[in-house]
């Protein structure tokens, strides 16, 4: 049997309700039907909130607080196919707890190495994201990524950039951390402007590529490895790259 | 002519980039609410450059001009160079933008001695200071103090820096002398030691520090390299010892010839003996001794350490401790970690380590699973050996050519 959902996290829970309830052995969930026909049953999931709400209440209460929260990051990695897993791993926390954290359990297996490729990605992304001064001062970064961190990210700089205003703006997903003097969260982008810059960026850009270029070693240059190290996936924004 | 500030920038970095430390790591999370930065325990890399480093922090000298002249240094004295120095104030300015701009996590400031040494201490305490009190920037800062300078004003480095260090460079006293007239080894450690006593007052945060060894231009064997590190790490005076392979800049009688390669591998296993320093709880003469004071270029130290003492294996992955189970070649703290959290839950064996993800490759000529050691090869010493060194064989790809295979002409049919 092949379920459909709506790719919401209420629909997933709504979702795991229908299939603890109503016994069903899914094989495959997916997000739109297919295109080929199958012999296969196909059964739409309706997302209901009074039911997504009772799944997340008992999650939220019989399950350890690292595994819930781990629930929740593994939504973020929304490029990747983690439903059935993530509903192998929902049905067996309820059967016995305990073994959410056996990692000889594929799926248990699965899930910690995805959370773990989610937090390596946010980690490369604290270091990678690049912002520009707008002509207002504020600082405003343009990201492109595989999963979703955008709210990683934005807490992270919350930190660091605690007296500025900034704006991260993930392009692909049409959405952006705002901070500014009375708003910080994130929020829908369905048009955008390229926005002004200020007149010393460039000053700052072109000094930052000088500072690249010299600091590395002719004799000691290896491609290769930087290439493992900053792979060209993350390079789209870094004024480094730019050539 | 008056340079401008992109000339500047590209002399001082370029005089910088020797200095192997970048790291910017080791520093609680510090930010503060309506402020600027705050450091990341972990250390963030913000990009590589075309070598392969990390380029963490804002590598600069604040000046190349010296009046030294040692002689394995691209800025002694003697050498016709282009100098250049930046202003306190234009250095404050250009990290700080850099900083909210995330090209950076701070600054790594070191300083060519111009004038006297208090004087150049005296002009890097006023970067700081621009940069703590008037901008108030609590990220990452690393600054190498000046050997010689007054304790007052080292006080004061110490107290507005994240990390400080002072570099060796030369394992011994006897080659410093010959290359670096200037200094002894005891003015180089003067500063790192009067830090460390003075951080560890009361009331203060322990400050990391760092230093550089040169590796290859002076006749030093490992042996004298690790055991210096290992010195260092136990009087708790250092974090981390940074290994450089030399690279001949400057024309020399006591050095080796300008065109001889950097010794890359040899700077490759001393990084990995001192991690076992660090993280594996090896002892320096674990690694190397009077019969082997070099480190072996074909194997890593800790696969030649286990060879040498073979008596401690094969280990049963499902009953040895934490400890030995790091000793373990080709076994590194993650893999050890996944090990003891699955044998909780059932006793393992060759697949389910695979399955783990853990990379066997050297491993599985050290351990027994459930009892079991692996088929191939004898558990003997030479023949471990030569299969770890010699290179798995390619497998052949076979191109399957229309004629190898028997089918009808007429049909088609296999």
């Amino acid at each position: 049997m092949i379920l459909i959902y709506d790719k919401t996290f209420e629909g997933f829970l709504s979702l795991v309700y229908k299939v603890y309830y109503k016994k069903l052995i899914p094989s495959k969930i997916e997000t739109k039907y297919p295109n080929t026909l199958l012999l296969e049953e196909i059964e739409e999931i309706i997302t209901q909130e009074s039911n997504a709400i009772k799944v997340f209440d008992a999650i939220k209460k019989s399950f350890p607080k690292k595994c819930f929260e781990m629930i929740l990051n593994i939504f973020m990695c929304d490029s990747k196919n983690f439903e059935m897993p993530l509903l192998k791993y929902i049905i067996l926390g309820f059967k016995n707890k305990n073994e959410l954290f056996n990692i000889n359990n594929e799926e248990v297996f699965f899930l910690q190495n995805l959370e773990k490729e989610l937090f390596r990605q946010v980690h490369k992304m604290c270091g990678f994201t690049r912002f520009k001064e707008l002509e207002d001062g504020s600082l405003y970064a343009k990201i492109e990524t595989k999963f979703n961190v955008l709210y990683f990210l934005g807490k992270y700089f919350f930190k660091r950039l605690n007296n500025q205003k900034y704006i991260i703006h993930d392009i692909n997903r049409k959405i952006a951390f705002i901070k500014n003097d009375t708003y910080v969260g994130i929020q829908n982008i369905a048009s955008f402007e390229e926005p002004k810059l200020s007149t010393s960026e460039k000053k700052f850009d072109k000094l930052w590529q000088t500072f690249f270029d010299s600091t590395a070693i002719e004799s000691r240059e290896n491609k290769r490895c930087q290439q493992n190290l900053v792979p060209l996936l993350y390079r789209t924004y870094m004024n480094e790259f730019k050539k | 002519m008056k340079k401008d500030i992109y000339e500047k920038m590209q002399i001082l970095a370029d005089s910088a980039k020797y200095d192997v430390s970048c790291s910017s790591s080791g520093s609680d999370n510090n930010h503060k609410t309506g402020e600027l930065g705050a450091t990341q325990n972990s250390g963030i890399c913000h990009t590589f450059t075309a070598d392969g480093r990390c380029v963490s922090l804002l590598k600069v000298l604040l000046t190349n001009y010296c009046i030294y002249d040692c002689a394995y240094c691209i800025n002694k004295k003697s050498n016709d160079i282009k100098r250049a120095a930046f202003s306190p104030r234009e250095l404050a300015d250009i990290t700080i933008n850099f900083y909210k701009r995330n090209y950076i996590e701070g600054l790594f400031l070191s300083s060519g001695i111009i004038d006297s040494e208090d004087h150049t201490t005296n002009l890097i305490l006023r970067v700081l200071k621009i940069l703590r009190y008037e901008y108030k920037f609590n990220g990452y800062i690393h600054v190498k103090l000046i050997p010689g300078a007054d304790e007052k004003l080292i006080e004061q480095v110490v107290s507005l820096a994240n990390r400080v260090s002072s570099n060796i460079e030369l394992p011994s006293d006897k080659s410093l002398k010959l290359l670096a007239p200037n200094k002894t080894k005891e003015k180089v450690l003067q500063p790192l030691k009067f830090a460390r006593d003075y951080s560890l007052e009361k009331d203060k945060k322990p400050i990391g520090m760092s230093t550089q060894l040169i590796i290859g231009a002076t006749p030093e064997n490992d042996k004298d390299i690790l055991k210096l590190s290992s010195a260092l790490y136990d009087k708790a005076l250092l974090k981390r010892v940074y290994y450089s392979a030399y690279i001949p800049v400057n024309d020399n009688k006591n050095l080796p010839s300008i065109i001889t390669k950097p010794p890359l591998l040899r700077e490759h296993r001393l990084y990995q003996a001192d991690w076992l320093l660090r993280f594996y709880d090896f002892s320096y003469d674990e690694i190397v001794s009077d019969e082997f004071p070099n480190l072996d270029e074909q194997l890593d130290p800790k696969t030649s350490w286990a060879l040498r003492n073979l008596s401690f294996f094969p280990m049963e992955i499902n009953t040895v401790s934490k400890d030995e189970l790091l000793r373990i070649p080709g076994m590194g703290v993650r893999s050890v970690f996944k090990i003891l959290k699955a044998r909780k839950y059932k006793s393992l064996n060759f697949d389910d380590l695979k399955k783990l993800g853990i990379s066997l490759k050297r491993a599985k000529y050290f351990i027994r699973c459930k009892g079991k050691y692996q088929r191939e090869i004898p558990f003997e010493n030479d023949r471990i050996r030569t299969a770890l060194i010699t290179p798995p064989e390619a497998k052949k790809i076979i191109q399957p050519s229309l004629f190898d295979i028997e089918y009808s002409a007429i049909t088609g049919e296999l």
